[in-house]
């Protein structure tokens, strides 16, 4: 049986949420969660492995009590059971605090892993950080930007693209890989399996204390990342309505612009006119 | 009393809304139209429970609560009401009869095709001379052997033009004073059995409304749901449930109208300002948003009493009168909010406005809702 731990977070629905800028959070509360997409295309590339090998998977996420909503979903997609890390001890964490809190749990719960599989990164915060340190902090191999991937007995074989290559990477099992939205586009969740997931809902909640980890370790207070400032980038965008006759316009495109368009048509246009 | 949505319900919204916006929301304008009932989605929804919402788990259904059931509903019609159509008419009118009236084989037999989708229901009460008064019924049953033969027509048949499993009204004995009817589950299958033109209608385009032609149509004895005589008792509490559906697919259209409204009214600039600027559509707005808020609250009351075994039947036409109504008024106020635009074909809510209207029209029309409405309220205690 291959035992799969699928690492999953819940993150704001849209996109352009307002920030505590006294924090340098964001008000979270403000909008709806859902899984994030990454987790979720991770997710389906376990229940495909599943399908294939007769697997078991484990879904866990770290967060406030309103995360379980994406553990249900999770049950609801086919995944066996649940880890929900919640304590108000746990709060703020930066990823490197979520990586070891993230691996403690794994060592005590599901210790017997022979895959783990995250998302590359959160719609929220894009770090991509926590995979590969939950891998470093368990010592185990990573391979991160997985597009694909397939299993063999006691080896993952992965395609990612990097830096405009098509790598295909080996890794021995167990070991971590983080997941792209480019393939493995989430199944629709089946309307029985929702009742199922929150009629049987094979969720165990875990505190601190569950884990054995002292307060200043974890959360906020033992996060060595601080953050300083938040800012909303300026626009770099704005509309130019050019007007008059085709041909004075399209002159003075060219002049205008010339540099722009000709690094996309990768043509020299001021030789070209 | 709780006003806030579960969990559960929280995410069932969010998991209907994301194939609703996937599947249906690039087509349907499109199925609107070419009024073209959008069989590759259908076939999509089959796997994922969409024809057996309320079926118990034992034929293969979701069995899930009346208030999910209600924001499925409201979901599929946000985006597509047509759809949204089919689904609650084959969940409530279509199968609802069979699970409180059939008999064991009846169910086997029927309800997990129902279910799975593989047969698409129907609900044919409507006649040239019989609708909101169900005692017009012309449509006659006479048994022959072990069967009765079925003569007559129905019309405005809802799903008229895919269903595999409609249920039809007729008399069975014409020379009774009350003259009620009895209901027959018959398979389109069945020798005499025909389906007439799909209807060129207002709205609701992509489901193919159409009538039903019976000609010594042959249907088993055992066919026959309930009692001889039992039709005005089963389609008055068939039409209870379907309210339900028809409350929650008005709240659906009217929030994708209110959506856009919201949307262009920020976009589309006038006198050097975006509308949503002037006092005038924001009061349109605030009205639109407090009737779709009052009109979700009256549905899921209804789903509420319902699942805890109450009874519900003034609360359901409540539900649907003041919801069809409010839909019928936001889409409106939508198309006006649009201006030129909302009058066009390209926009969408030109679509919401002719949807909205039919569901104050079917499944009892607001005056007979009333009619429901205050017969209960001139003979309950105050």
């Amino acid at each position: 049986m291959l035992k799969m731990i699928v690492c999953m977070k819940q993150v704001p629905m849209v996109t352009e949420l307002p920030w505590d800028t006294r924090t340098g959070t964001l008000k979270r509360e403000l909008a709806e969660g859902m899984m994030n997409p990454a987790c979720k295309h991770a997710l389906e590339a376990a229940l495909r492995l599943k399908h294939e090998h007769d697997g078991h998977i484990t879904a866990i996420t770290m967060g406030p009590p309103m995360a379980e909503e994406i553990l249900h979903e999770a049950i609801a997609m086919g995944a066996d059971r649940c880890l929900m890390l919640c304590d108000k001890k746990m709060a703020g964490a930066d990823t490197l605090v979520t990586s070891y809190t993230l691996a403690r749990a794994i060592e005590i719960f599901c210790p017997d892993f022979d895959l783990i599989l995250c998302g590359c990164y959160t719609s929220d915060s894009e770090t991509a950080q926590v995979g590969p340190q939950l891998a470093e902090e368990l010592d185990i191999p990573v391979i991160a930007y997985a597009e694909d991937c397939t299993v063999n007995e006691e080896t993952i074989t992965i395609k990612r693209v990097s830096d405009n290559f098509l790598e295909t990477l080996q890794m021995n099992m167990p070991g971590l890989i983080t997941l792209t939205t480019q393939n493995f586009a989430p199944r629709y969740t089946p309307i029985a399996g929702l009742q199922d997931a929150f009629d049987e809902p094979n969720i165990l909640t875990v505190s601190a204390d569950d884990l054995g980890l002292d307060e200043e370790i974890i959360g906020l207070a033992g996060s060595p990342t601080k953050i300083l400032e938040v800012y909303s980038p300026t626009a770099q965008k704005n509309n130019i309505v050019m007007k008059g006759a085709p041909k004075k316009i399209v002159e003075e495109l060219l002049e205008r612009f010339d540099d722009r368009i000709g690094s996309v048509i990768r043509k020299d246009l001021k030789v070209v006119s | 009393m709780v006003f806030n949505p579960c969990m559960k319900h929280k995410l069932v919204r969010r998991t209907v809304r994301d194939f609703a916006e996937a599947e249906l929301g690039p087509i349907a304008h499109e199925i609107d139209r070419e009024a073209r009932f959008p069989w590759e989605v259908i076939e999509k929804m089959r796997p994922l429970n969409f024809f057996g919402l309320q079926v118990p788990r034992k034929y293969g259904g979701a069995d899930i609560d009346s208030i999910s059931y209600a924001i499925t509903i409201e979901e599929i019609s946000r985006v597509s009401g047509a759809v949204g159509l089919c689904i609650t008419v084959h969940n409530s009118v279509g199968i609802y009869p069979i699970l409180r009236f059939g008999t064991d084989e009846q169910k086997q037999l029927y309800l997990p095709k129902l279910a799975r989708g593989e047969y698409i229901g129907a609900f044919c009460l409507t006649e040239a001379n019989a609708g909101s008064d169900a005692s017009g019924v012309e449509t006659h049953a006479v048994i022959d052997g072990d069967d009765y033969i079925i003569n007559g027509t129905k019309i405005f048949v809802t799903n008229g033009g895919v269903c595999s499993l409609p249920l039809i009204f007729a008399i069975t004995d014409p020379d009774a004073s009350s003259k009620n009817a009895s209901v027959f589950i018959v398979e389109s299958s069945m020798p005499g059995y025909s389906v007439g033109e799909i209807e060129d209608l207002c709205g609701m385009r992509a489901n193919p409304v159409s009538s039903l032609f019976l000609e010594d149509c042959r249907v088993p004895k055992e066919n026959l749901l309930g009692r001889p005589g039992d039709g005005t008792k089963i389609g008055l509490c068939a039409l209870d449930t379907g309210r339900i559906g028809i409350g929650a697919q008005a709240v659906g259209i009217a929030q994708a109208a209110f959506e856009s409204s919201v949307k262009y009214s920020k976009e589309r600039q006038q006198f050097k300002k975006p509308i949503s600027s002037f006092q005038t559509i924001q009061n349109m707005l605030a009205d639109m948003a407090t009737e779709i808020d009052a009109a979700r609250l009256l549905v899921y009351r209804v789903c509420a009493l319902k699942d805890a075994g109450k009874p519900f039947s003034k609360e359901a036409a409540m539900a649907k009168l003041y919801c069809s109504g409010a839909a019928s008024r936001i889409t409106s106020q939508a198309v006006q909010i649009h201006g030129g635009y909302g009058y066009s074909k390209e926009y969408d809510v030109e679509r919401y406005f002719r949807d909205a209207k039919v569901t104050e029209i079917y499944e009892g029309t607001s005056e007979i809702q009333r009619m429901v409405i205050s017969r209960t309220v001139l003979t309950e205690p105050m």
